[in-house]
C-alpha cells in the first residue's frame, strides 16, 4: 500500500518536472503509462493506429498544459487515463460506424503493431494496481459490471446499453451507480 | 441542513464512466449549479474520476515504442503552422473511400476553383520546386476543386511532376490542438500530405510529394499531431485528378 503512495508521489514529481520543461520528466511519465493509455484507447476504439494517435494526443496535451493537473483533484494517472478516455469515446462516437467496418480487422493491425514495436516499456509497480483492479471488478455482480464494462471499456453511452440489452435507461443508471460505489469503496475510499 | 446528493451521485458516476448523455448532461449542470459551492459535489465528482481512471489498469498494458515520447516532444515543441509532410503511411479503407463514391459536385467549390486559378498558377510558379519562371510554361498545369462545408479549396499540379499548391478560403478555425490534414487518395490508401492551420481563414499549403497514383486529395480535421492516418471523416474531397 505504501509503494501506491510512493508511485503517486513520484508521478506528481514528474509533472512538476514537466512544468519545469524537463523533457526526461516527460519520457518518464510516458514510459510508465503510454502502454497502459494505448491500451485503454485500443480497448476503446478497436484500431492500433487510432490509439497511438489518443495516445499521443494526451500526452502532447500533458506536455504543452500540464498546469492542467489538479492534484487536489486525484491521482496523476486517474487524470492521465481520464484525457484518454476522454479522447477515444469523443472518437467512438463520432466515428461510430467507422468503428463498426474497422473491428474486422483490428485484431490483425494489433499483432501487426505489436511484432513492429521496438522497445517494450516496462511498467514498475502497475502490476499490483492490475491486480487491485480486476480483483475489484470480480467482485461485482455480473449485472452491474456488464453495465459498467461496456459503458467504460466499450464507450457506450447509458442510452445506447439501454437500447443495446433492452433494460430500461433507469436500470440501467442504477446498475451504474451501484456498481461505481462498490468500486469507488473497494479502490479509492479504502486506500490508506 | 443536509442536502440530498442522490441525483447528484448517480449521474457524476455515469459521467465519470464517459455514459452521460441526453437530457442528462443539463440534468447535472443545473444539479450542480443548484448546489452552489458544495464540498460534497466535489468529493463525489473527484472520487468517481479517479475510480473511474483507476478501470484503465485493469486491461493488459500495449507495447509502446519509447520513441513516440520523443516524437510528441519535437511536435509539440514545433507545432505545424504551414504544411508538413510526414513519411507516408498506410491505412485501411476507410470514409474517405466512401466519401469519394457518394460525393457531388457543388457550385462554390467550382466557382472557388476557377477564380483560384490565376493565383495557382501564379504562385506554382513562384514557389513550385523546380519550376520555370515564366507563368507561360504552366500551360500544363491541372487545377482541381473541392467539395464540401470546410471551406472552398483549389489545387493546382502538373501531372508526372511532384508537388501541388493548394489555396483556399473561407475556413474556420479548426479549433484548439486541431489541423486540416491533406490526402492523397491512392487506391483505397489515404496517405497524408500533411497538415495546416488557417490563417484569417486562408490556407496556402504546398504539397512536396509525389502525387503519381494519386486518384483524389481529401482534407480531415485532425489533432495537431498531424496523424500519418486519417482519423475522421473528410470535411473536403477534391475533384479527381489527371493523370
Amino acid at each position: 500500500m505504501e509503494a501506491i503512495d510512493l508511485a503517486e508521489a513520484r508521478d506528481r514529481e514528474l509533472v512538476l518536472g514537466i512544468r519545469r520543461r524537463d523533457e526526461e520528466a516527460f519520457r518518464g511519465l510516458f514510459g510508465r503509462y503510454a502502454p497502459g493509455a494505448k491500451a485503454l484507447a485500443m480497448r476503446v476504439v478497436r484500431q492500433s493506429h487510432l490509439a497511438e494517435e489518443i495516445v499521443q494526443e494526451a500526452f502532447m496535451a500533458l506536455w504543452r498544459n500540464p498546469a492542467a493537473y489538479d492534484d487536489q483533484r486525484g491521482s496523476v494517472q486517474s487524470w492521465l487515463m481520464g484525457m484518454v478516455h476522454h479522447r477515444a469515446v469523443d472518437l467512438v462516437r463520432r466515428e461510430e460506424s467507422y468503428r463498426r467496418r474497422a473491428e474486422k480487422t483490428a485484431h490483425q493491425a494489433m499483432e501487426l503493431e505489436s511484432d513492429h514495436a521496438d522497445a517494450v516499456v516496462e511498467q514498475i509497480g502497475l502490476p499490483e494496481e492490475r491486480r487491485r483492479v480486476r480483483a475489484a471488478l470480480d467482485e461485482l455482480p455480473e449485472a452491474q459490471r456488464e453495465v459498467l464494462e461496456r459503458m467504460y471499456f466499450d464507450g457506450m453511452s447509458q442510452s445506447q446499453i439501454a437500447e443495446a440489452t433492452g433494460l430500461p435507461l433507469g436500470t440501467v443508471k442504477s446498475r451504474t451507480l451501484l456498481g461505481m460505489r462498490r468500486l469507488r469503496a473497494a479502490l479509492v475510499q479504502e486506500e490508506p | 441542513m443536509t442536502r440530498d446528493h442522490t441525483v447528484i451521485e448517480e449521474l457524476l458516476a455515469i459521467r465519470s464512466l464517459g455514459g452521460l448523455d441526453g437530457d442528462d448532461v443539463g440534468l447535472l449542470e443545473r444539479e450542480l449549479a443548484s448546489h452552489g459551492d458544495c464540498e460534497e459535489c466535489r468529493r463525489l465528482a473527484s472520487e468517481y474520476d479517479e475510480t473511474a481512471g483507476r478501470l484503465a489498469f485493469a486491461l493488459d498494458p500495449e507495447t509502446v515504442d519509447m520513441a513516440r515520447a520523443d516524437e510528441i516532444l519535437q511536435r509539440a515543441n514545433h507545432p505545424a503552422t504551414q504544411a508538413v509532410v510526414p513519411p507516408p503511411v498506410a491505412a485501411p479503407v476507410n470514409e474517405l473511400e466512401e466519401r469519394r463514391g457518394r460525393r457531388s459536385r457543388s457550385g462554390p467549390a467550382l466557382v472557388a476553383a476557377a477564380v483560384a486559378v490565376l493565383l495557382v498558377v501564379s504562385a506554382v510558379a513562384l514557389f513550385g520546386p523546380n519550376r520555370s519562371t515564366g507563368v507561360q510554361a504552366s500551360t500544363d498545369q491541372q487545377v482541381v476543386g473541392f467539395t464540401g462545408d470546410a471551406g472552398e479549396l483549389a489545387m493546382a499540379y502538373r501531372p508526372g511532376e511532384p508537388g501541388a499548391l493548394l489555396l483556399g478560403s473561407g475556413f474556420a478555425d479548426p479549433g484548439a490542438d486541431k489541423v486540416y490534414a491533406i490526402w492523397m487518395l491512392q487506391g483505397s490508401t489515404p496517405v497524408s500530405g500533411g497538415c495546416v492551420r488557417p490563417h484569417d481563414g486562408s490556407i496556402v499549403a504546398f504539397v512536396d510529394a509525389d502525387l503519381t497514383g494519386t486518384d483524389q486529395m481529401a482534407v480531415t480535421v485532425e489533432p495537431a499531431s498531424c496523424p500519418s492516418a486519417p482519423t475522421t471523416r473528410p470535411v473536403l474531397v477534391s475533384d479527381p485528378l489527371v493523370a
